[in-house]
């Protein structure tokens, strides 16, 4: 547990040192501060932070990719993944350290839109318990988001790659699935499962229930499954670059 | 025999695809040895060292590290071995003391432990007035002697230095040297290295491998007079006169036993080698000569067969016979 926590440690304080981390982090709240100002911050209308929330995934999509690319490609490029594997660490430590790491980063770039909350406080009264759930929603998204990151990172040495090939994933879990869904002719065999697999395999349907202050343990189980799938992947992923 | 062992390799064999890079090598290194683990760029020193700091598994035959199975107990070997890859991959953007110190928690040692042993290995390779420089500013020296203070921050039995004193300039090397031979004792040293001096200064035994074989072993004396033997045909009588070069040069050659004549340093004094047949004749052959002819000896004595000589004699693909 030690060894996960001191490759985390590590690879926080790395993220804060590359300037990559502060323009992602800027991006983002600009991001926020948009749907915060259009769909949000109404004079005279209810106090409620919802649409913010449930289009959050829009932005993170295109967020998380630069917080992970570099986790294991830029050690397989530079050298280092020698320096870890030959060191007395399980291969499972070191990804669950590289992706507590980036979770890290993660909760510092999600607390970040707590600033727009804190503004709606000032100027009225919102419900908390929505706020609440989506936090919780937003930490379970990002698990899944990032476990996916670590997953193409450790394909490739190149962080460009890593990262091009995880917005690509993310943009067909967040976006493509739910276009697909609508496009399913209802004369097709079994169309009603189709639409009901894809609905259930696209982000925003799950985030979209933490966003109204709804938590089902359905959508708490795609984004575990998902993250648990994904760091195996990557498990294997690891193992078979040793035999090569 | 086996609780003297520190290193034992059996049958070791190592395929990249079809290629093999090792092929079915056996050797020991014995506890608190320096040893050379030397070769060619390609040899499959890496390749082997890879295996023994199960960075990678090998594709048949077994290795043993501090009494550890590779393979099947790779973590307990990996607590037991210090190892500096070839090139130091480091972490660019973390200070000298924060990274010892992140390398400390990876190998499970407590606070206490680290501090201490950050501030043994940092006055041990000279690091204690760069402990707060950025790992990336570090110039090559030092970024080398990082690497050596990671290899023996826990304090491991084992020390693997894949070539430890590439790159560095002459002082560097001689300071590396210093390190590497003070290690002696305390741990058991395997040194990967393509230069020859560096053996014969600090092993006490070498490993000679190339194209995936190992080609010869024993004591850098043992290996010296293997190859005086195995080339004595082929060893050089060095002779140095003072007379007109060219009449030296062809009354020398025209002595009943000379093969071949090279001249060293040509000038009034003529430095030559001679191959040839050398026994006691030709040597008073030529010494009459020279006084026949009225010109000055300086000197003349059978040159020593070098390490050097005997690296390129083996591992030369075209002289297969020597391998034997």
């Amino acid at each position: 547990m030690s060894r996960i926590m001191a490759v985390a440690g590590r690879e926080l304080k790395s993220l804060f040192y590359s300037p990559v981390a502060y323009i992602v982090l800027v991006l983002y709240l600009l991001f926020v501060g948009l749907l915060f100002s259009m769909l949000v911050f109404i004079p005279g209308e209810l106090a409620n932070p919802q649409p913010m929330f449930a289009w959050n995934h829009l932005i993170l999509i295109f967020i998380v990719p630069f917080i992970t690319m570099s986790l294991l490609a830029e050690e397989y490029r530079s050298g280092r993944i020698e320096v870890l594997r030959t060191s007395p660490i399980a291969e499972m430590e070191i990804i669950l350290g590289k992706f507590l790491g980036a979770m890290g980063f993660y909760c510092v770039v999600i607390a970040s839109s707590l600033v727009f909350v804190l503004t709606l406080v000032a100027f009225g009264r919102p419900d908390f318990h929505p706020i609440f759930t989506s936090y919780l929603g937003l930490l379970l998204m990002g698990s899944m988001m990032v476990a996916i990151g670590v997953f193409f990172s450790a394909l490739s040495e190149h962080q460009i790659l890593a990262a091009m090939s995880t917005c690509v994933t993310l943009v067909a879990l967040g976006i493509l699935v739910g276009f697909v869904r609508q496009l399913v002719p209802t004369s097709w065999f079994a169309a009603t499962q189709i639409r009901h697999v894809l609905g259930y395999m696209a982000i925003e349907s799950h985030m979209a229930n933490f966003a109204r202050g709804v938590v089902d343990t359905q959508n708490i189980v795609y984004f575990l499954t998902g993250t648990c799938l994904f760091l195996f992947l990557t498990y294997v992923v690891l193992e078979s670059r040793r035999w090569r | 025999m086996q609780n003297a062992a520190e290193i034992v390799v059996q049958r070791l064999t190592k395929d990249y695809g079809r290629f093999r890079a090792v092929d079915d090598i056996n050797f020991e290194v014995a506890r608190g040895s320096v040893v050379g683990f030397l070769g060619p760029n390609g040899a499959g020193k890496t390749t082997t060292i890879r295996m023994l700091t199960c960075y990678m598994p090998p594709s048949s035959g077994q290795a043993r590290v501090a009494g550890f199975d590779v393979f099947s107990q790779s973590l307990q070997v990996r607590q037991n071995i210090g190892y500096l890859p070839e090139n130091t991959p480091l972490y660019p953007e973390m200070r000298v003391e924060e990274y010892l110190d992140y390398r400390g928690k990876l190998r499970g040692l407590n606070r206490t432990a680290r501090k201490q042993r950050i501030a043994e290995v940092a006055d041990r390779c000279w690091l204690t007035d760069r402990l707060r420089w950025l790992v990336g500013k570090l110039s090559k020296g030092y970024r080398q002697r990082l690497g050596i203070a990671d290899a023996l921050l826990h304090n491991p039995p084992v020390l693997v230095l894949d070539e430890p004193t590439v790159g560095l300039d002459p002082s560097q090397i001689r300071e590396a040297r210093k390190l590497i031979a003070e290690l002696a004792g305390r741990h058991t040293v395997l040194l990967s290295t393509h230069i020859l001096s560096e053996v014969e200064l600090v092993c006490q035994r070498v490993i000679i491998i190339g194209r995936g074989k190992i080609l010869a072993q024993g004591t850098p004396d043992e290996l010296k007079q293997q190859c005086a033997r195995a080339g004595a045909a082929g060893s050089r009588l060095l002779v140095e006169v003072r007379g007109p070069s060219d009449q030296v040069l062809s009354a020398i050659k025209a002595l009943p036993g000379v093969e071949k004549v090279q001249v060293l340093a040509d000038g009034p004094v003529q430095s030559l080698a001679v191959v040839g047949r050398l026994d006691a004749q030709l040597r008073e052959q030529i010494a009459a000569l020279v006084v026949q002819r009225g010109w000055a000896l300086r000197e003349m004595r059978i040159g020593g067969a070098t390490l050097e000589e005997f690296f390129v004699q083996i591992t030369d693909p075209g002289t297969s016979q020597a391998a034997a």
